[in-house]
């Protein structure tokens, strides 16, 4: 993996992160607001312009990638570069939150 | 249909008065219609009203503004048009509705900023650098070695238009410095 794409995407800001969580399945970007809305009971919300930047950057950076257009809406899926960082990012919270919990890394 | 015009000058870094403008035009009872170079405003009588008005800049990736627009109209926001690069839209704050802001992290926001300072300032410095400049230095020069009215009226128009494009940058090297500092402190 790139070291850049590493430096920008770890750790995410709380909008890149949602939204790649989302694209795991095929959605354009009002339904990705749609649904961290009611993921996280409305605590969390992604404006359009916000919502736009973050999707143009990250289909970029290779991190999602459109698949087809409904309606005039851009539908996109995250891709395997993605994955990949959505996985560092995932382990990265685990951690904090175990960290949090008085827990240690390794279970002890 | 009772109308007015208004006639208003603003510079790229001051969009966040523009949109308190048109927001309290609008709950005047005065609703935006058009906007003819270099800044006159028509407005149309309506009902007073709070509906806020956002700006975007430059935002759309090329060929696709229909998708950007798309994007705005399923979160609620009217689309009225393009002035400079700026996309102004507007949207009721009835019925309840809690997300009347176009970005919501301030990473965003000052992305915005930097867009505008690429693709606005930017330009401004190099016309100012290649252009004003060296004409000033010339014009000016030759209006002191000949005696001709002309030479000194052309130097007379590049000295106006050095200073205005002086006072254009500090105003809006003060705007985007505040402008990050307030995003990166929020």
């Amino acid at each position: 993996m790139q070291e850049r794409i590493r430096r920008v995407y770890v750790p995410m800001t709380e909008t890149g992160f949602y939204i790649l969580f989302c694209l795991q399945e095929e959605m354009h970007g009002y339904n990705i607001g749609q649904r961290v809305k009611a993921m996280t009971g409305g605590e969390v919300s992604i404006s359009p312009g916000t919502m736009y930047g973050t999707l143009s950057k990250m289909e970029k950076d290779g991190l999602i990638r459109f698949i087809r257009e409904e309606e005039k809406r851009k539908l996109y899926r995250i891709t395997e570069l993605g994955q990949e960082i959505l996985g560092i990012e995932l382990r990265r919270i685990e951690r904090l939150y175990k960290n949090s919990k008085g827990e240690y890394q390794n279970g002890e | 249909m009772e109308s007015k015009v208004l006639f208003r000058l603003w510079t790229i870094t001051d969009y966040e008065i523009e949109e308190q403008f048109l927001t309290e035009q609008h709950r005047a009872g005065w609703k935006f219609r058009r906007y003819v170079l270099p800044g006159f405003y028509f407005f149309d009588k309506c009902t007073p009203e709070e509906v806020v008005y956002r700006l975007d800049f430059d935002q759309a990736e090329r060929g696709e503004k229909t998708e950007y627009l798309q994007l705005y109209r399923d979160y609620g926001w009217e689309y009225l048009f393009e002035v400079n690069g700026f996309s102004y839209f507007r949207k009721p704050v009835e019925p309840a509705e809690e997300d009347l802001e176009i970005f919501s992290d301030n990473y965003s926001r000052l992305e915005m900023v930097q867009r505008i300072f690429k693709r606005r300032m930017v330009p401004l410095l190099i016309v100012f650098l290649c252009c004003v400049m060296p004409q000033l230095l010339l014009q000016v020069s030759q209006s002191i070695r000949e005696e001709y009215v002309a030479a000194k009226v052309l130097a007379g128009i590049f000295l106006v238009l050095f200073v205005v494009y002086v006072c254009l940058f500090i105003h809006c090297g003060i705007g985007i410095r505040r402008l990050k500092k307030k995003y990166e402190k929020m």
